[in-house]
């Protein structure tokens, strides 16, 4: 997902609330399957092979919550057995399964999210509207690996004097609490030697700016566009009812109206849109090589 | 034109019987390299941060400190670097730290990326401009910390120890960087070392400092010529200015090894042997390694290959080489902390992997590490130590005896109340070392003991050392610093690559390299090639001088 | 300006988004709308902070006990649920007042689930961390004195925490408050959530007075 990952992080971010809002907040058959779809592509497609190994995780979570539904809803009016003298219902067994795409589409999309808008990315989309926490976030981010490096050296140095090296669950505890009591202590002193260095550079002067390497090209605008526009064409669908789908006390139809339809095809698009734009630029790509 | 005044300056900190800094006087013109030394504690750190308004400590401060003639000082107008590479980075990627300093004057991002782009590609940091700030290594964090005060433009940078925890060759590497800052840029600076081999030749003055008060202000070469070798900083100098200093001409002071070098060969023809070759202790082996593999991961690459060694008690064993070269994971197998996957580490003659639960650690082995706060857990450096005695299974009666005891052999006693981390890094590491050394170790393992510690509390440490070994401790230890491993070791094995290369007495072990070996003995080399600290180098020119 | 937002949160926003919801996600209300207000439960305290002039030492401080909290996460990661995530946020709080607390929490939600992934519980977590540092804060004096106390409120906030989740899982799933799967998701949970309150006791009670005593140091030594 080069082309996806290399595109302004406030389009990436736009893009993302608008998935995971659709995908989190509908309650539609049809386009929480584009989103369970949408997700399965993109993590694929991020992933490659590695995305194989959590199949098993989803497929398992998949039958757990569509299978366990029935007990928690006896609503609906098309009893298919009696478990304890309970009704389990064709409607709940349906919104089980509806419950599970849901879940795990919001699950691959949230995954997705968390390759793509990486820390710095977060950091520049914040930086304006909080600098002060975005520059805390900043130097949180800087801290933790130094300090999990610090904490293994100070554990190594007390375990070659002879201290704190007892085997017993209790015991590890109470080093690893040691250490990291020990880890505070380095910590802040370090801390106010880099604040030292804030001040050096002349931090707390009014009017910090805010700097980063992203550049926002036309071609990010137009997506921009495109993505939420995509976006307000199922907002106005459920502004308009056509999105509404309820189960209980019976499973509605699918609607298949022209705007039914064309909700349909904005939201699906919307999700498969890295995935299309892989493929162009991949298209792309292989035209210019061949005309060098 | 005088670019900054300092009259009359005097400080006193809070509660502080006495002034940390007493009637100082000077003044730097534009476009000086001014080298500032001292003892740790006679005020280096205290003068640098007061002319730094931002800095400047708390307290009682008279006289006054003039810039271009006013008082007047903002952050952009001087450059601060401190010591500690790591902590002087605030943020998490590198441009970030780099358009940090502008960001804070609120330059536009058009005039950011500008600038940060200008002092990347004069500082060649354009091949980690996107890198994450944690993965440098120490020299290129330094030097970041540098770049990232200069894109703010200083007219001086003040600069307090900026080598003292970089290897030599990152050290080296920084300075000749400043160098060409000055030469280049026209910048003005200002800076305090303890490491001054490299720095004495290039400076345009010296500053000595002793008790808050300025004892000399001159040349470099006079100032090696005016300073007493009785006075502490005299063994910070240069091996040249040492070297000169211990024989009786007329010369002028020499300063770099290429003027030292000249200065022998004109005066002696280096006809005379190099004296006694010391004897090598020949007590019991205490460590022996013997074919020992080592790597951190399965797939990792190996980092020690076929390594074997043995150490003696009453040895002083020093494992030089450079970085990455599997020195410290030496060390780590020695000490246990690392199991070699091969091969066979045998300690006071058995195995270690007979030594169960903690009994490696209990008058056995025990290792001083490379930064002595990973040392400290306590608040006071007291606690720290009875902890210890109590994990030794001393009575808790006699833990005050036996902590006192050590506490004067190490010269800690006036530190056993205070916490470690208000101590200075000399103090520290000696704090550490009395903590180690309460497990009754018969072999003792140091990891660059040297390491951000002055000339005087090198040459302190190194008393300590000799008096460890002289009763029948084994000491190895690995450093950077070949000087030190000279005068201080009875052999020393170059690592390279994971493989010891060689292993001799610093006389053979030095005489055979031409690069990696003491500036005493650079300069001496084509007369006596042996002679390798500057004491024999001294011993040398006064046998053939007494016999001419 | 910035003002006028945080007023304008509590008397436009929170409206305004209970309406969205109530229009546009008729299923999902209730999730909708705790997840909104949760996320602008947070901004007050924000926007409050990024207003005021802080100085550099406490900036860092608080990226420091961030750093370290989120440390403390991952060290522990082989013990499930035990964390001392809520002790340090709490003890960050009663020494360096509420604000401090509840950006120490929220920010710890923010930055640790970039190494274990982001979702709807996010902002939850930025809210829960957040507030139980601040209400740490506002009990500071008691909570010094009184181990018992300070026990309770452990524990307290380790079983209002978890309970609180779940409702929203539960919002979400049914769009509506469901007692059965309430309890059976309380039921499955439950061995995390006694771990995670024994753990915010455990943590409270080991590290208050040594952790107090390191920050009662550097306020003194560093004047903060």
């Amino acid at each position: 997902m080069k082309a996806f990952a290399n595109i302004h992080p406030l389009v990436e971010m736009t893009y993302f609330m608008s998935v995971l809002i659709v995908s989190m907040f509908f309650s539609h058959p049809v386009l929480q399957t584009e989103a369970l779809i949408g997700g399965i592509l993109f993590c694929a497609a991020l992933q490659g092979k590695k995305a194989a190994r959590d199949i098993g995780f989803y497929l398992t979570l998949f039958l757990m919550v569509a299978v366990t539904n029935p007990l928690f809803s006896h609503n609906g009016v098309t009893p298919l057995f009696f478990l304890n003298g309970n009704p389990v219902t064709l409607e709940a067994v349906l919104y089980g399964v509806l419950l599970a795409v849901t879940v795990i589409g919001v699950l691959l999309w949230c995954k997705a999210y968390g390759e793509i808008m990486t820390s710095d990315k977060f950091l520049y989309l914040f930086g304006k509207a909080i600098p002060k926490l975005s520059l805390v976030l900043s130097m949180a981010l800087r801290f933790i690996p130094a300090y999990l490096r610090q904490s293994r050296r100070v554990s190594r140095a007390q375990k070659a004097m002879g201290l704190y090296s007892g085997k017993s669950i209790t015991d590890r505890v109470k080093n690893q609490a040691r250490v990291f009591i020990a880890m505070i202590s380095w910590s802040l002193e370090n801390a106010m030697e880099t604040s030292a260095s804030m001040k050096a550079r002349g931090y707390g002067k009014k009017g910090r700016t805010n700097f980063s390497l992203f550049r926002f090209y036309a071609s990010d605008g137009v997506l921009l566009c495109l993505c939420l526009l995509l976006f307000m064409i199922p907002i106005m669908g459920a502004a308009c009812g056509i999105t509404r789908f309820t189960f209980y006390p019976r499973v509605d139809k699918i609607e298949t109206t022209p705007a039914a339809i064309v909700v349909y095809a904005a939201f699906g698009m919307l999700a498969l849109l890295p995935f299309i734009l892989e493929v162009k630029e991949a298209i792309v790509w292989n035209c210019y090589r061949s005309k060098i | 034109m005088e670019l900054l005044q300092v009259e009359n300056l005097s400080f006193r900190y809070p509660k502080a019987e006495r002034d940390a800094l007493h009637q100082i006087n000077f003044s730097v013109n534009a476009g000086e390299f001014i080298l500032l030394c001292g003892v740790s504690g006679c005020g280096k750190t205290t003068l640098l941060r007061l002319l730094k308004k931002e800095l400047a400590p708390v307290g009682e401060k008279s006289g006054r400190i003039l810039y271009e003639s006013k008082s007047l000082n903002s952050p952009e107008k001087a450059g601060f670097v401190q010591q500690n590479p790591e902590s002087q980075i605030v943020t998490d990627k590198v441009w970030h730290e780099l358009a940090f300093g502008l960001e804070n004057m609120g330059a536009p991002t058009e005039v950011i990326r500008r600038r940060v782009g200008e002092m990347a590609s004069f500082f060649g940091i354009e091949g980690w401009f996107r890198r994450k700030t944690d993965e440098l290594s120490g020299g290129q964090k330094q030097l970041l910390n540098l770049a990232s005060v200069m894109v703010m433009q200083p007219d001086l940078l003040i600069l307090d120890e900026p080598t003292g925890q970089l290897d030599p060759i990152a050290a080296a590497d920084f300075i000749s960087t400043l160098q060409k800052i000055n030469r280049e840029l026209g910048l003005t600076i200002l800076l305090a070392e303890h490491r001054l081999e490299e720095v004495f030749p290039i400076a345009d003055r010296v500053l000595v400092l002793e008790n808050g008060s300025v004892i000399l202000d001159d040349k470099p070469r006079e100032i090696g010529r005016k300073l007493s070798p009785c006075h502490p900083m005299f063994y910070a100098m240069p091996s040249a200015v040492r070297i000169r200093q211990g024989l009786e001409t007329n010369d002028p002071y020499p300063l770099t090894v290429r003027e030292g070098r000249e200065f022998l060969e004109r005066n002696f023809k280096g006809d005379t042997q190099m004296p006694t070759e010391p004897k090598l202790p020949e007590g019991d082996t205490a460590a022996e390694l013997k074919n020992v593999w080592f790597r951190y991961e399965k797939d990792a690459p190996d980092v020690l290959r076929g390594v074997s060694l043995k150490v003696r008690c009453g040895e002083v064993f020093c494992i030089l080489g450079g970085n990455g070269a599997g020195k410290t994971t030496a060390l780590n197998v020695i000490a246990g902390l690392d199991r070699a996957y091969r091969g066979k580490v045998m300690i006071g003659g058995r195995t270690i992997k007979d030594y169960k639960g903690g009994a490696l650690y209990r008058n056995n082995i025990a290792l001083l590490p490379q930064n002595p706060q990973t040392v400290f857990v306590k608040e006071t450096v007291r606690a720290d130590l009875a902890e210890i005695s109590e994990a030794m299974g001393i009575p808790k009666k006699e833990h005050k005896n036996h902590i006192e005891k050590i506490a004067a052999k190490l010269g800690i006693s006036n530190l056993l109340d205070r916490h470690p981390y208000d101590l200075s890094g000399g103090e520290q590491q000696k704090c550490a070392l009395a903590k180690v050394l309460l497990s009754n170790p018969k072999i003792l393992l140091l990891d660059e003991p040297t390491k951000g510690i002055d000339a005087y509390a090198k040459q302190n440490l190194q008393k300590i050392l000799r008096g460890l070994s002289q009763n029948g401790k084994a000491v190895i230890l690995v450093t950077h610093d070949v000087e030190f491993a000279a005068e201080i070791s009875d052999r020393c094995a170059f690592i390279f690559d994971g493989e010891i290369l060689s292993a001799d007495t610093p006389q053979k072990f030095f005489a055979e390299n031409s690069f990696y070996t003491t500036a005493a003995n650079r300069m001496a080399r084509g007369l006596w090639k042996n002679a390798v600290t500057c004491e024999q180098v001294i011993e040398c020119c006064r046998a053939e001088g007494a016999r001419l | 300006m910035k003002k006028w937002i945080s007023y304008g949160i509590f008397c436009l926003l929170i409206p305004a988004v209970v309406i969205c919801g109530t229009v546009l996600f008729p299923a999902k209300r209730y999730a909708w709308v705790s997840l909104c207000v949760a996320l602008l439960s947070c901004l007050p305290v924000f926007l409050q902070f990024e207003r005021k002039s802080v100085d550099a030492k406490r900036l860092i401080l608080i990226a420091s006990m961030t750093a370290l909290s989120v440390l403390g996460r991952i060290l522990f990661t082989p013990i499930p649920a035990f964390k001392p995530v809520t002790a340090l946020v709490v003890i960050t709080s009663m020494y360096f007042g509420s604000e401090a607390g509840f950006l120490t929490g929220s920010l710890s939600a923010v930055i640790s689930n970039f190494w274990f992934g982001q979702g709807p519980w996010t902002p939850f977590q930025m809210f829960g961390w957040g507030i139980l540092g601040f209400i740490g804060g506002l009990l500071a004096k008691r909570l010094k004195h009184s181990r018992i106390l300070l026990a309770l409120y452990g524990a307290i906030a380790g079983v209002l925490y978890s309970a609180a989740m779940d409702i929203w899982t539960v919002f979400w799933a049914d769009g509506a408050f469901n007692l059965s799967r309430y309890i059976a998701i309380l039921a499955s949970s439950l061995p995390f959530t006694a771990i995670y309150a024994v753990s915010n006791v455990i943590f409270l009670l080991l590290f208050c007075k040594p952790i107090g005593k390191i920050l009662e140091r550097v306020q003194i030594k560093y004047g903060l």
